[in-house]
């Protein structure tokens, strides 16, 4: 029995090993050849850099100069983050009320900002940009909106869900100890959907920061966020600097990774609380 | 001064759930009232339209002399806890206890003064700055119990507040609740399923069914004189023996015919019994008034009868007698030293003195 359990043990490292190892083998390639010079990147793009291809720092600093990387670091960490408090306040809010005020008009909200879901972002993305640009929304502030508005389909369904589960008699009990609605929704209410709120901070913050199509269509060129800084190194008439694009987006990538790593312990749990709430 | 009036109350859910049809109930100022009945009989939804959680569909509460139809929860002076106890979880057990009287604008010494007395009162002063999920499910009673106290309100609300503990703890957390209603002085609104817990500490118990009230009496009063077969069924632990009777009249005596034993009627139901005549009743016995002792079976007044035992249940003090009469399953209640066992042929001897006569049809004591 036990050995048999343990002999399955074993299997299951050596599958997850190697799924993490494909995972991480692209991001790798990318950290690896952001060292190298950057004609060697296209020659012998899965070679580790050796003393005539090693290029030190020198991606990165081209990188960082031709991409103007700072500005569109703080535009990318301006946006997202306003966007994700914005989000987790707004929705978590409307699910509250939607999940405790039950009538015809809630389940109907309900039922929009699931639908909003399943709609492909393509479908809408030209009549939006034309409304976003006869609404000044194309600036950085603006695009918080959007945002929102994009983000709250998920966020509203995690946050009901969640909501649904708590009992309601915690928010009676502030009823009667004197809680306002406005002071019961601070004091009680968002502080027991901390988890669910984590969680739907995670998964908009990820997509949000590394959302090219929207900040493109919206805000373009005024305002780059890395993603189109990143980009633009591309350049046109095949001129493109692999080694600067190679450090820019690992210099992208780290932000997320820090991100993933400090709230490694709340992704888990919001994982795994959904997984037991089905 | 905080008596509790309900008027002709009237709570229909929304699709047309009519679950209190029409209820009138009078709460003396500092009386500790027991709502008990079968589950599902509206005695939650009563509590919470007392609470102001439910809106009242029709009629009018009082909370003192005051309407409090509209008046919001917080605002009526009262206290409620919970059967899931409802502690706020990601604060400490002080800031449970804490939250309303800030909310309230009480100075912060004052706060602090009244939470450390409720808390050493309750014998939670060790768990002041553990969160709620750190705690027994007793300890957790205990702060919900804290936490209504700190306001001093007029009136305590309380729904199944003990049926999440074990039973050990139950009886424990029994002697308390009547302990604090002793010393606080207030109203206490306490709602159970559990008859029990209502016969040990009510003033007054109200026995509810289907949203109606039944009776609302002392349990000394509900036990000895249940109104009706339902609440003789309820109150009471074995459940009250009923069982059909025929009434006759011969020679100018009313006779009572049960099974294949014909006896007289008890002198003191014998007059109300005239309108029954030739018709069936219900008669109702406690199992501690069916005897087995050999010094009942010479009294007058008593109706001897011959059983065959289905089951003996050894309770340790007493035993229960199972046994059938009249096609009703009956039970007795007899010294536990006198050796029964399945099978065995039993001389019984019911005391008439203590029977009760229910009319067939509609359940009523004959009395009323
Ligand atoms: N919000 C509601 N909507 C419709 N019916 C309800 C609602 N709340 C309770 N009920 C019904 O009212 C009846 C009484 O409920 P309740 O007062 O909780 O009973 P008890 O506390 O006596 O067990 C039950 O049949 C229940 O289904
Ligand atoms: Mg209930």
């Amino acid at each position: 029995m036990e050995t048999r359990s343990k002999r399955l043990d074993i299997l299951f490292y050596i599958i997850l090993t190697l799924l993490a190892v494909i995972f991480i083998a692209p991001v790798f390639i990318v950290l690896m050849n952001s060292f190298k010079g950057q004609f060697y990147i296209t020659d012998s793009p899965f070679s580790l850099p050796n003393a005539t291809t090693f290029a030190g720092l020198e991606n990165y600093v081209n990188g960082l100069r031709k991409t103007g990387f700072f500005s569109a670091f703080l535009y990318s960490l301006f946006i997202t983050v306003c966007s994700v408090l914005v989000i987790v306040f707004f929705t978590s809010m409307a699910a509250w009320y939607i999940s405790r005020v039950k009538n015809v008009f809630t389940r109907a909200l309900y039922y929009t900002f699931v639908f909003s879901m399943i709609v492909p972002f393509q479908m809408v993305m030209f009549s939006m940009s034309k409304i976003a640009n006869a609404m000044h929304l194309d600036n950085p502030i603006g695009i918080i909106l959007i945002y929102l508005g994009f983000g709250a389909g998920l966020s509203v369904f995690l946050f009901t869900g969640f909501v649904s589960g708590i009992p309601r008699e915690v928010e009676e009990a502030a009823m009667i100890d004197g809680a306002s609605p406005i002071r019961l929704y601070f004091s009680v209410v968002f502080p027991m959907m901390k988890p669910i709120s984590i969680t739907v901070a995670i998964l908009n913050a990820m997509w949000i920061w590394n959302d090219y199509l929207l900040p493109y269509l919206v805000i373009g060129n005024k305002y780059r966020t890395i993603p189109i800084a990143v980009q633009y190194l591309q350049g046109g008439y095949g001129s493109r600097d692999m080694g600067a694009l190679m450090a820019m987006l690992v210099l992208s990538i780290v932000p997320v990774v820090i991100f993933y790593l400090t709230c490694q312990k709340y992704i888990i749990k919001g994982v795994v609380a959904g997984a037991v709430k089905g | 001064m905080a008596g509790i009036r309900l008027v002709n109350v009237n709570k229909t859910f929304p699709g047309n759930v009519t679950v209190i049809p029409g209820l009138d109930l009078e709460i003396k100022d500092k009386e500790f009232v027991i709502l008990v009945g079968p589950s599902g009989c509206g005695k939650s939804t009563t509590l919470r339209m007392i609470a102001g959680l439910e809106s009242i569909s029709s009629g009018d509460l009082y909370i003192g002399d005051k309407r409090v139809n509209d008046t919001a929860p917080k605002d009526r002076d009262i206290a409620m806890v919970f059967q899931s106890y409802a502690l706020y979880p990601h604060m400490s057990v002080y800031n449970n206890l804490a939250f309303g009287l800030k909310l309230r604008g009480v100075p912060k010494d004052e706060i602090d003064k009244k939470v450390k007395e409720a808390a050493k009162m309750l014998d939670i002063e060790k768990y002041l700055e553990r969160k709620p999920r750190a705690l027994s499910g007793g300890q957790r009673q205990r702060v919900a119990l804290g936490r209504a106290m700190v306001r001093s309100p007029q009136v305590f609300l309380l729904d199944e507040p003990l049926s999440n503990l074990d039973a050990k703890l139950r009886g424990e957390m029994r002697t308390s609740i009547s302990r604090l209603h002793k010393s606080l002085g207030v109203t206490f609104v306490y709602v159970t399923h559990d008859q029990v817990e209502a016969m040990t500490m009510a003033d007054r118990i109200v026995v509810m069914k289907d949203g109606v009230i039944q009776q609302y009496d002392t349990p000394k009063n509900l036990y000895h004189s249940p109104i009706n077969t339902f609440v003789a069924g309820f109150i009471g632990s074995p459940r009250m023996n009923l069982f059909p009777a025929h009434v006759s009249k011969v020679k100018n005596k009313i006779m009572l015919k049960a099974d294949a034993y014909s006896f007289d009627a008890p002198a003191s139901l014998s007059a109300l019994l005239d309108g029954y005549i030739d018709r069936d009743v219900t008669l109702g016995v406690r199992p501690e008034d069916i005897h087995a002792e050999e010094f009942y079976m010479g009294l007058d007044n008593t109706l001897k009868i011959n059983v065959t035992v289905d089951m003996a249940e050894m309770m340790g003090a007493e035993l229960y007698a199972y046994f059938e009469l009249a096609g009703e399953r009956m039970i007795s209640r007899i010294p536990s030293r006198m050796s029964v066992s399945e099978k065995d042929t039993l001389p019984l001897a019911i005391d008439l003195n203590k029977i009760h006569i229910f009319d067939k049809e509609t359940g009523k004591s004959i009395r009323v």
